[in-house]
């Protein structure tokens, strides 16, 4: 889980589009953030799946970030079916955060 | 998508919470004006007339105006459940809204006898409570988070319905006499089932649950909130209790210690968030709340002063209480719905224009949504008026009040500026270019 470094090329590409999806509150993207735990491309089925976390449950734009993340993604693989699932496990912790995240969290 | 844990899904429509904000906005003005005209009783007495006009405007048209309206959109958010009912909702604002202006005139044009005026305002004030407390308890029996923070927020819906009955009792027993007590030692009773058991306990549920979040604080001690839960109701049962049959033993506001040290325990936990927070650089929504907290600090000490005022400098027994009441209510109170208005109001209409839009169409955030400078403009403003009416009711000086009062108002116009430029937001987005990625 978490471990988003071996990732393929085209996961890869997943999580550069992943890092255009803002956190409305903090305005830092999600992917600093470490709000993304894994992202699985399935060529053969034409399955996209993305495994999430927020920072806080109940957090009120909670849904808007999950829908953003499978629109943004939606718009490139136009072909694909785009899942986005919600976890509370492992629970966020703020030592998820990147370096850049803690950066721009100033 | 799955949907445990989110709450966007169970947030009620805008159009319940958004009036709430603007009859918010607007009291908080009219009360800032009164308080001008109010200055020369102010510096006299506690209980002088219109005092209690400008009481009742500041507590039900603005705090609890506000603080009804947030927690329609709240509750969801702290207690992962729908609101019960939007209908009820809305009857308790119209209500809410008529009681206020009614008890406001009523008070204002005479603070000692019963009016029609008053009857009926108080009359819509409790229908107004009383859908609001049953939409919160039965919205809250639902909710399988039986968090500390919940627990202050469902108690002191209790203890709303409590103050408001009370005030009623109070405002019939002028006119039927039903027991023979001083109307100011009622008043005191009902003074602190308000301040006390409704507005500290559901501030302090709400902040508690608002300040890490926001602060992006994790890992703090809950152990302050449940010790804190546990005094401040105490304090709150014993002092009610002696309030109300000894109100003439020397030494009774001692009942308040337990009180003070459940408060000191509350800021306790704020502080660790602030100090384990993320988040270095604190937005406006943040900085006007951390300035709320430090005014805090000086209502502690001067609610401190009143535990012993009466008994060792009662010449100032007047002017400290006074000075403890504005530095909750124009003070802590106000000051944290000005800062928490800026970290729910614009998030409220984003949702609102953008839920839908995010991803296909570049959209402002929803700090883009109000004008910073406005707001950093009514920090400042807030700051110098809190600090000279706290100083001109601690030495009785009319002019000084009235300084203080113009600043309120400087501080209203600005704030309601920015509250009507979030809620009449209009929608600003446009379709997002595809940028090059290598497939």
């Amino acid at each position: 889980m978490r471990d988003i470094s071996r990732l393929s090329k085209e996961e890869q590409n997943i999580l550069q589009i992943i890092k255009t999806v803002i956190d409305p509150e903090v305005a830092v993207n999600i992917v600093d953030l470490g709000l993304i735990y894994e992202i699985n491309h399935n060529e053969e089925n034409k399955h996209i799946h993305i495994l999430m976390t927020l920072s806080a449950r109940g957090c009120p734009v909670g849904d808007t970030i999950l829908q953003h993340v499978e629109t943004a993604v939606r718009a490139f693989w136009t072909d694909y079916e785009v899942e986005v699932e919600l976890t509370w496990e492992p629970q966020w912790t703020p030592e998820m955060i990147t370096d850049d995240g803690k950066l721009a969290l100033g | 998508m799955s949907a445990a844990g989110l709450s966007t899904k169970n947030a009620p429509s805008p159009l319940v919470v958004l009036p709430h904000y603007i009859v918010g906005a607007i009291a908080f003005i009219v009360a800032s004006v009164l308080l001008f005209f109010a200055a020369e009783d102010l510096s006299l007495s506690y209980v002088g007339p219109h005092i209690l006009s400008i009481v009742h405007i500041l507590i039900l048209g603005w705090v609890s105006m506000i603080i009804f309206g947030a927690l329609y959109q709240l509750i969801p958010v702290v207690m992962e459940i729908k609101l019960y009912s939007e209908i009820l909702a809305y009857i308790s604002f119209i209500s809410l809204a008529l009681g206020t202006v009614m008890m406001t005139l009523g008070f204002w044009e005479s603070y000692v006898s019963p009016t029609f005026l008053k009857h009926t305002g108080g009359t819509f004030v409790i229908i107004a409570v009383l859908f609001f407390v049953y939409n919160v308890l039965m919205s809250a029996r639902k909710t399988k988070n039986k968090t500390i923070e919940n627990k202050f927020i469902v108690t002191s819906a209790f203890w709303l319905l409590a103050t408001v009955l009370f005030g009623l009792f109070m405002l019939l027993n002028i006119s039927y006499g039903w027991v023979a007590k001083s109307s100011i030692d009622l008043l005191k009773v009902h003074l602190l089932m308000g301040m006390l058991g409704w507005f500290m306990l559901l501030i302090i549920g709400v902040s508690s649950t608002l300040m890490p979040m926001f602060f992006i604080a994790h890992q703090l001690n809950k152990k302050c909130l449940e010790r804190s839960y546990l005094l401040i109701n105490i304090g709150l049962v014993i002092g009610l209790f002696l309030l109300y049959f000894f109100p003439n033993i020397s030494w009774i506001s001692l009942f308040g210690l337990p009180i003070v040290i459940g408060l000191i325990s509350f800021f306790r936990y704020n502080l660790e968030a602030y100090k384990k927070r993320l988040r270095k650089k604190l937005d406006i929504g943040m900085k006007l709340s951390v300035f709320a907290f430090v005014i805090f600090i000086l209502a502690l000490i001067l609610g401190m002063l009143t535990l012993i005022s009466a008994d060792v400098f009662p010449i100032f027994n007047s002017s400290i209480y006074l000075a403890f009441g504005a530095s909750l209510l124009f003070g802590f109170f106000t000051i944290l719905i000005l800062g928490q208005m800026y970290k729910t109001l614009p998030f409220i209409v984003w949702l609102q224009k953008y839920q839908d839009k995010v991803g296909k169409f570049t959209i402002p955030l929803p700090n883009d949504l109000y004008s910073e400078k406005v707001a950093n403009a009514h920090y400042y403003t807030v700051f110098t008026a809190i600090i000279s009416l706290v100083i001109g009711l601690l030495i009785s000086q009319e002019i000084v009040i009235q300084i203080a009062s113009i600043f309120f108002v400087i501080t209203g116009v600005l704030y309601a500026y920015n509250t009507f430029m979030i809620v009449f937001h209009k929608e600003n987005a446009v379709p997002i270019k595809k940028p090059e990625i290598k497939k």
